[in-house]
């Protein structure tokens, strides 16, 4: 094979792969550091890497994605359980209006920190894939557990991957 | 294979520049909406299911999967 012909083939093998990475973040991995202002306006906006030490829990969802919202007052109830054990509890909304997801919250209030991302940055650098999706961050900032969807039975799970982490698992 | 090559490269650049795109999972808000669904209307739906059946004696092949949060 000649040089010019190799680099014919690379080019072509390097088209038809290169533009369809499909980088998503799982376990294991070091969870990316983001910014994300809050939903609500005059709140602080909230920073992962400022959340080291803790174990951290970050669940995607939006006002439209029924699953999310049957999630979400469950997970509030994780929240109050646990948070003297050190879990946050983040819940970053992709609704776009905003105020989408503000509505929803005037009917279900909810105790946690709730950034909002309109624009889709961090799910598309997180590699989300549906909708729920959420992330359990350890202490040490690896994602210990990634789940997607919501079902019937979930809770249970993810109440006992928190317990196993904060225990230090 | 030098021209099969150029061709097969030519293909797969013409390929990318073609106008589909991939919804993700987090921009389906527009395709969750009510309106957005085949029958937003299951009641309405349902009886024109049935008056198709009756007049055509045969059923189905109307629905299709997508729009939704992409959990399933």
């Amino acid at each position: 094979m000649s040089k010019l012909s190799k680099i014919q083939t690379f080019l072509v093998l390097f088209a038809s792969i290169a533009f369809h990475s499909a980088f998503a973040v799982e376990e294991g991995d070091a969870a990316p550091d983001f910014t994300l202002p809050s939903i609500q306006e005059g709140q602080a906006d909230f920073t992962l890497s400022a959340m080291k030490g803790k174990t951290v829990y970050i669940d995607f969802w939006a006002s439209w994605c029924a699953p999310c919202l049957k999630s979400l007052p469950l997970y509030n109830e994780l929240y109050h359980k646990y948070k003297d054990q050190g879990l946050e509890m983040v819940a970053i909304s992709v609704d776009n209006p905003i105020e989408d997801g503000l509505d929803f919250l005037l009917d279900t209030p909810l105790d946690f920190i709730l950034p909002a991302d309109p624009e889709g940055d961090i799910p598309e650098l997180y590699g989300v894939f549906g909708m729920p999706t959420s992330y359990l961050i350890g202490p040490d900032g690896t994602v210990r557990m990634v789940h997607i969807g919501f079902r019937d039975g979930d809770i249970e799970m993810v109440e006992e991957a928190i317990k196993s982490v904060l225990s230090g698992g | 294979m030098h021209k099969l090559h150029l061709f097969v490269f030519f293909l797969i650049s013409v390929c990318m520049l073609s106008a589909c795109t991939q919804v993700r999972s987090w921009e389906r808000g527009y395709l969750a909406k009510k309106e957005m669904a085949w029958d937003p209307d299951s009641l309405e739906g349902a009886l024109n299911d049935h008056i198709f059946f009756s007049k055509e004696a045969s059923s189905g092949g109307n629905s299709t999967a997508g729009g939704g949060c992409g959990c399933n």
